[in-house]
């Protein structure tokens, strides 16, 4: 009896080294031929409207599929359907994580949201990747979320401060006034417009700011409120809905301002109903632009347009027009390179590393010249953009690519 | 002064769309003694048919049209749904009421997607300025049809044999049936006629919003309830007077008492069904229920 002890524990440490080797191997949702991964998107209830964020890169990983994967592997991409409300986002996220074992959540919807899942997946080292919000939490505190990354959109406060800046060069000593949404998105726009106008130090400053919340029918009282100030240029860091009422009241009041419109209302399809509420005060009505937008006849021919109507055709679902539907492909493209990059056999761990590690020059469906960098402290995987005006029913993007800092 | 004209003025035109959907509740309660919460949704949902007439059909034919859809479609619901559970609680009825505000909406989306819209309006939206203070024929217009709708519904409700017999149906539905109200019939033709309110509140609010989408009627539900409560839920006229008064209320609360601000506006709304529920139950113009016991 005492003599077989040392065999016994002999297999014991055999069987637990090699139970090590076999996890070390695969971790959850990777197997030889898939990698699955998940994320939450609104395809119902207030936001439905974001829904393309998931479609659209729904339709990239079939794409990618058809070609044979990435590394022999298919991603299996699932999307829970959260209805915008947190609460079911972190359960629906926990199902992910513990039922459907994904290796990485990637595209999951919403500042509040993300939020409210961050410290669970960083407790359980699953991977948080390219969260659909411009909050810059998600990036700069890595050091108590080290799973966590920046959205994959340059973040409100690097929007508001190209804002204050551009504004610097519009005008010496600009009166500018801000609507904003009553929560940290439109807070952080408007603190980067300050910042913007500091750094561009030509006397520009926020002489009244107004927020709005959600749950309010119309903006008209609080842009009543804005015109008194006489400012000369006039923020709207609104989403589609109030945006678009902000331009109407605006216009009514016979109030003359330069409008700036944010990224998060500037799609062409709201600005076409503020052109047709208002007729001219949408002209020469200022955003900023960082992907290709399919409605911009200077990108009709363009090769990476021209591919992504096929990958709509072919796998989509919904609006080729909806310009989400290119964001969330230039995200989901960003996620297959830094895929590749983690290695033939990859571990959350190492696929940490390379998204952490990426240099990319060519995402085809961002403007020209951008570039994608990360490092282990700078989690922001964009933060340039243009400055695009609305002329004519079109946005027309101009100037050179700019940067918050 | 000019500024404290604005916001009295912008109120008047936000209130006169809270009046127009507390209008189709009062109606609905009147003729049915029922609180809809699908109501909002209805009107929603309307509009949408509207906006796909409107692509094909003059705007008064597609809006005609919608109005019809909109009888049927609201006999139709009482007909299916509420008929069935007439006998049930109060809060069954109530929760099936929301069953139908989730089902529409969903509905909705599968039909037309997600993408906000726009409806042309049957008045000017240009801007009318006097004396400093900005508003459009629209706003007007709103109001104008809002108090038009108050003048029929007291005609037909008051005046007509049919408006008796809805009365008669949904305060007392037995004693009804005795003397020949055909009951049932009524109560179908009551959330008919809520309907075409409600059509008629999302027409009305659709070009004033500037865009509409699915979530359109979500908030101003909220509003629209504190208006009818306000007024007096069986009243038609304390629901214009409870809208318009709300629209302004909570304005120059926003405005000028810096605690309320933007954050508040909506609280202050519903504290106003609060304290309304308290002081005086019945509503400004509604009439205490006495009941025989």
């Amino acid at each position: 009896m005492i003599r077989k002890l040392p065999f016994l524990a002999c297999a014991l440490a055999l069987a637990t080294a090699g139970g090590a080797q076999a996890r070390g191997e695969a971790d959850p949702g990777v197997t030889s031929t898939t990698i699955t991964i998940g994320g939450t998107v609104p395809l119902s209830g207030i936001a439905a409207a974001y829904a393309s964020v998931g479609r659209g890169a729904e339709a990239y990983f079939k794409y990618v599929n058809a070609r044979g994967g990435v590394n022999g592997r298919r991603i299996v991409y699932k999307i829970l359907d959260d209805a915008y409300n947190p609460a079911n986002t972190v359960q629906q996220t926990r199902e992910l994580v513990q039922q459907e074992r994904v290796f990485a959540v990637f595209n999951s919807l919403g500042t509040e949201h993300n939020l409210a899942i961050r410290q669970l997946l960083n407790t359980l080292k699953v991977p948080q990747i390219f969260p659909a919000t411009g909050a810059t939490t998600f990036g700069s505190d890595y050091g108590r979320y080290p799973w966590t990354t920046a959205g994959f959109q340059p973040t409100y406060t690097s929007e508001g401060r190209i804002y204050g800046r551009a504004i610097g060069q519009m005008k010496r000593r600009a009166r500018v006034a801000v609507l904003y949404q009553n929560d940290d998105y439109g807070k952080e726009i408007l603190n980067g417009i300050r910042q913007g106008l500091r750094f561009a130090g030509r006397g520009g400053r926020v002489v009244a700011a107004e927020s709005y919340g959600i749950s309010d029918p119309d903006v008209s009282s609080a842009v009543a409120k804005l015109r008194r100030s006489n400012a000369d240029i006039f923020v709207i860091a609104a989403t589609p809905r109030p945006a678009i009422q902000a331009f109407i009241a605006a216009n009514k009041l016979a109030w003359k301002a330069r409008i700036i419109v944010n990224a998060v209302a500037s799609a062409s399809n709201t600005m076409k109903i503020v052109a047709a509420s208002t007729g001219k005060r949408a002209e020469g009505a200022v955003s900023i632009v960082f992907l290709k937008d399919p409605n911009d006849p200077k990108w009709r021919n363009d090769r990476a347009i021209r591919l992504y109507r096929t990958i709509m055709r072919r796998h989509g679902t919904g609006d080729a027009n909806d310009v989400y539907n290119v964001y969330a492909m230039a995200s989901a493209y960003t996620f297959v390179e830094a895929l590749r990059k983690a290695g033939r056999n990859p571990t959350r761990a190492s696929f940490m590393r390379a998204v952490t590690n990426l240099n990319i020059r060519n995402n085809p469906f961002l403007l020209p010249g951008m570039r994608i960098r990360t490092s282990a402290r700078d989690r922001f995987p964009l933060d340039q953009a243009r400055l695009q005006r609305w002329s004519n029913g079109r946005w027309i993007s101009y100037g050179p690519l700019l940067s918050p800092r | 002064m000019a500024d404290l004209l604005q916001q009295i003025v912008s109120g008047l035109a936000s209130g006169g769309i809270y009046a127009s959907l507390a209008l189709a509740l009062v109606l609905i309660y009147r003729a049915t003694r029922v609180v809809n919460f699908g109501q909002g949704e209805m009107a929603m949902f309307t509009t949408f048919v509207a906006w796909s007439l409107a692509n094909h059909l003059p705007y008064w034919a597609a809006f005609a049209l919608t109005l019809v859809i909109a009888f049927a479609g609201g006999a139709a619901l009482e007909l299916l749904l509420i008929r069935p559970i007439r006998d049930a609680p109060v809060l069954t009825v109530v929760t099936v009421t929301i069953g139908v505000l989730i089902g529409l909406n969903g509905l909705a989306r599968l039909i037309w997607g997600n993408e906000p819209r726009q409806l042309e309006s049957p008045f000017s939206t240009e801007p009318v300025r006097i004396g400093g203070v900005a508003f459009s024929l629209q706003d007007l217009g709103t109001i104008a049809v809002s108090l038009a709708i108050v003048a029929v519904l007291w005609l037909f409700f008051q005046r007509t044999k049919v408006g008796l017999g809805l009365r008669a149906a949904a305060l007392n539905p037995s004693a009804s049936r005795l003397v020949g109200v055909r009951v049932g019939a009524m109560l179908a033709l009551g959330w008919g006629l809520a309907a075409v309110l409600g059509a008629v509140a999302g027409l009305m609010a659709a070009p004033a919003l500037g865009s509409f989408d699915q979530n359109m009627m979500q908030p101003i539900l909220l509003y629209a309830f504190a208006a009818a409560i306000l007024g007096g839920i069986d009243s038609p006229l304390g629901a214009v007077v409870g809208g318009l008064g709300l629209g302004v209320i909570v304005n120059l609360l926003g405005t000028y008492v810096d605690v309320v601000g933007a954050e508040l506006r909506l609280p202050v709304a519903l504290l106003i069904i609060l304290v309304v529920l308290l002081v005086r139950p019945a509503g400004l113009f509604g009439r205490e229920a006495v009941r025989r016991v």
